[in-house]
């Protein structure tokens, strides 16, 4: 274990990265969830499109107009408002048909989507990885350097946070979302329209999922297979924190990408081994996860 | 139709024979001349996917007696699979390095040995899986899946990491492809007379009351767990099986046997092929692995066109290829679907 506090910042700044990361993944999936019962397996592979769409909207951009860093804000923008609308789609014409089937059905439709979309990134653009390069002058900070774009995606990954427990607590259609959580039938039998709130969530899900992926772009370069990886770490966070929690699902996330991050003074290479180990025990100890309510168990 | 022949006694041979072996029985018989027959197709990349559906069908066999029998998912069956593979891996490295070649004797006591190793595996994981029931036992199963994925990917020293293990060459009589697929054939044809046996005995019965209630069951004075733990470690000690035959036909292992997509084929293989019927998941074998095998040959679009063809069999084929030969022929013993909750919201988005 090193005791500078230099390297210790940086991997404490890398981990809350990719803490943010996992939370803004794994919320939409507790969200479908919890009030769909479907385990999207798709999830990271919807990601991994909104990445590979937001860097062609940016390459696009930069060569049009001239390059600019900038560019990345209306890039992420337009991918989240695409990724929306097809998570909207993919809702009402395919998963709709699978809420009445058992779970395997479900793993079986969505691994469809997988293979398809997968498929779909190697026809359009190919098999090479993709990042957005950003001008961007790492910080100084205790004898060693810190790329300040951390910071900023701290800051967007807390603010998503923050807006979706707002939404969930404070607005009218978040309310019905919660209640779907607890009893979907006593919701729809006052009169709410269950069909456009399953969408909605999806959508929502898939589209924050997006925007996390647009985010991520200039430190992360994205490939085919980093979905596979993801989607069962993303289970890992939702279990831990808890089905259809948002506190959660966020604690979760920072306890999962810290132990990722710190892992590699104790154990390197073996980062996803502990992770797993810490979902097991949690599975073991409590398995509605740690802020879950025993409820629904 | 049962009940308008049911009374005729002019009923022919065929429909009779049928009638006694079932729709199981029936496509148990053709598999099992279709199998034999196939070293006589030109070539020998026939019998080398034939290989492949034996040892995959196993393996998607024995996750059904978790699920089709039992009423649970294990999204977690690879890491028994991958135990299986890996222990007779390993000990075909060790007797390579202390005589250079492996012998028969070492190899078949290489392929023996992980028979208990998976099945004590099984019994370790079992052993907390069946404390809980459905998504819940879904997860935990995948989450030790995982666990023993990434043990294995990086621990360098005893497994070889992602790298694997390569030069698993058997011993000469079972280098020549049409060998070893007889000796699969024998190998997987005593497992699934072995997995029938099981499934018509007491035990197999208790297996299907569990899955229709538990409760129930445990008023009966069936032990539930312990009844569930020795399915899943019978479950996991087949897959282990399956395993250990996949490292002499492939020549190497990687960790990728023990993922979640490796534990993914076998609940595909069960669905396509249908969770309800005994020979359901190597009918799935036969269709996903000749579908894969082939398609590969033609486009280098397979995911996508695998995609789309499993996107239509789960949307259109529920409950998979042989309950549509089943509703067609007109037997009824196959698994019921669950009826629609009729206070479900969701019946009625679907009717839209």
């Amino acid at each position: 274990m090193p005791t500078d506090i230099g390297s210790i910042l940086i991997q404490l700044f890398s981990g809350l990265s990719r803490a943010m990361m996992l939370f803004l993944l794994s919320s939409g999936l507790s969200l479908i969830f919890g009030v769909m019962d479907i385990l999207n397996f798709a999830h990271a592979t919807l990601w991994l499109v909104a990445g590979y769409l937001t860097y062609t909207v940016f390459q696009f951009l930069s060569t049009t107009f001239g390059d600019n860093a900038l560019f990345i804000v209306p890039a992420i923008i337009i991918a989240t408002g695409a990724m929306f609308v097809l998570g909207w789609a993919l809702e009402r014409f395919l998963v709709r048909r699978m809420y009445q089937r058992e779970v395997p059905e479900q793993l079986l439709l969505t691994f469809a989507l997988i293979l398809i979309f997968g498929d779909l990134i190697r026809l359009i653009w190919g098999v090479q990885n993709r990042r957005i390069f950003l001008p961007i002058e790492p910080v100084e900070v205790f004898d060693s350097y810190i790329n300040p774009y951390f910071f900023v995606i701290i800051v967007a990954g807390c603010g998503v946070a923050g807006g979706l427990w707002w939404f969930l607590h404070r607005t009218r259609y978040g309310k019905i979302v919660r209640a779907a959580v607890y009893s979907r039938d006593m919701v729809s039998a006052l009169g709410i329209r269950i069909p456009t709130i399953y969408a909605g969530v999806f959508a929502l899900g898939v589209g924050i999922a997006a925007f996390s992926a647009g985010v991520f772009l200039p430190i992360m370069p994205i490939g085919l297979g980093l979905d596979m990886d993801l989607i069962v770490q993303c289970f890992a966070v939702v279990v831990i924190g808890g089905f259809g929690s948002i506190l959660g699902t966020f604690v979760a996330s920072i306890i999962v990408g810290i132990v990722y991050s710190f892992s590699i003074f104790i154990w390197p290479g073996g980062a996803l081994a502990i992770i797993f180990l810490i979902l097991v025990a949690v599975l073991i100890w409590r398995p509605w996860g740690l802020f879950g309510t025993e409820m629904r168990y | 139709m049962l009940s308008s022949t049911g009374g005729n006694k002019k009923m022919g041979f065929i429909t009779g024979f049928y009638r006694w072996i079932g729709l199981s029985g029936t496509v148990a018989i053709i598999l099992g001349l279709g199998f034999l027959l196939v070293p006589l197709l030109p070539g020998e990349f026939p019998v080398i996917v034939a290989v492949e559906i034996l040892i995959l069908g196993l393996f998607a066999m024995s996750f059904n007696l978790i699920y089709g029998y039992m009423g649970q998912v294990s999204f977690g069956h690879a890491a028994f699979f991958g135990l299986g593979a890996y222990t007779t891996a390993l000990l075909f490295r060790a007797f390579q390095a202390t005589t250079g070649e492996i012998g028969y004797l070492d190899f078949f006591l290489s392929l023996l040995i992980a028979i208990p190793v998976s099945a004590i595996g099984a019994l370790v994981v079992g052993f907390f899986c069946v404390r809980l029931t459905g998504i819940y036992f879904a997860l935990l199963t995948l989450a030790f899946g995982e666990l023993l994925f990434y043990v294995v990917f990086s621990w360098y020293g005893f497994t070889g990491g992602d790298d694997g293990i390569q030069g698993l060459l058997p011993p000469p009589l079972f280098r020549n492809a049409v060998n070893y697929y007889y000796f699969t054939l024998a190998v997987v044809t005593v497992a699934v007379a072995l997995l029938w046996r099981i499934t018509q005995s007491p035990f197999g019965y208790s297996l299907r009351m569990l899955r229709e209630n538990q409760q129930r069951a445990a008023f009966l004075g069936i032990n539930v767990r312990m009844c569930m733990l020795m399915n899943f470690m019978i479950a996991g000690t087949f897959a282990g099986i399956a395993g250990a035959l996949w490292g002499p036909f492939q020549r190497s292992v990687s960790p990728v046997l023990l993922g979640w997509m490796e534990s993914g084929i076998a609940v595909f293989m069960t669905l396509i092929g249908g969770a309800g019927f005994f020979t359901g998941p190597m009918v799935g074998s036969v269709i996903y692995t000749a579908l894969n095998a082939y398609v590969t040959r033609f486009t280098i679009y397979w995911p996508l066109t695998i995609g789309i063809i499993i996107l239509v069999l789960v949307l259109f084929v529920p409950g998979g290829v042989l309950s549509v030969v089943d509703a067609r022929i007109g037997t009824y013993h196959h698994r019921k679907q669950p009826k629609a909750d009729l206070l479900d919201v969701s019946a009625e988005g679907r009717r839209e």
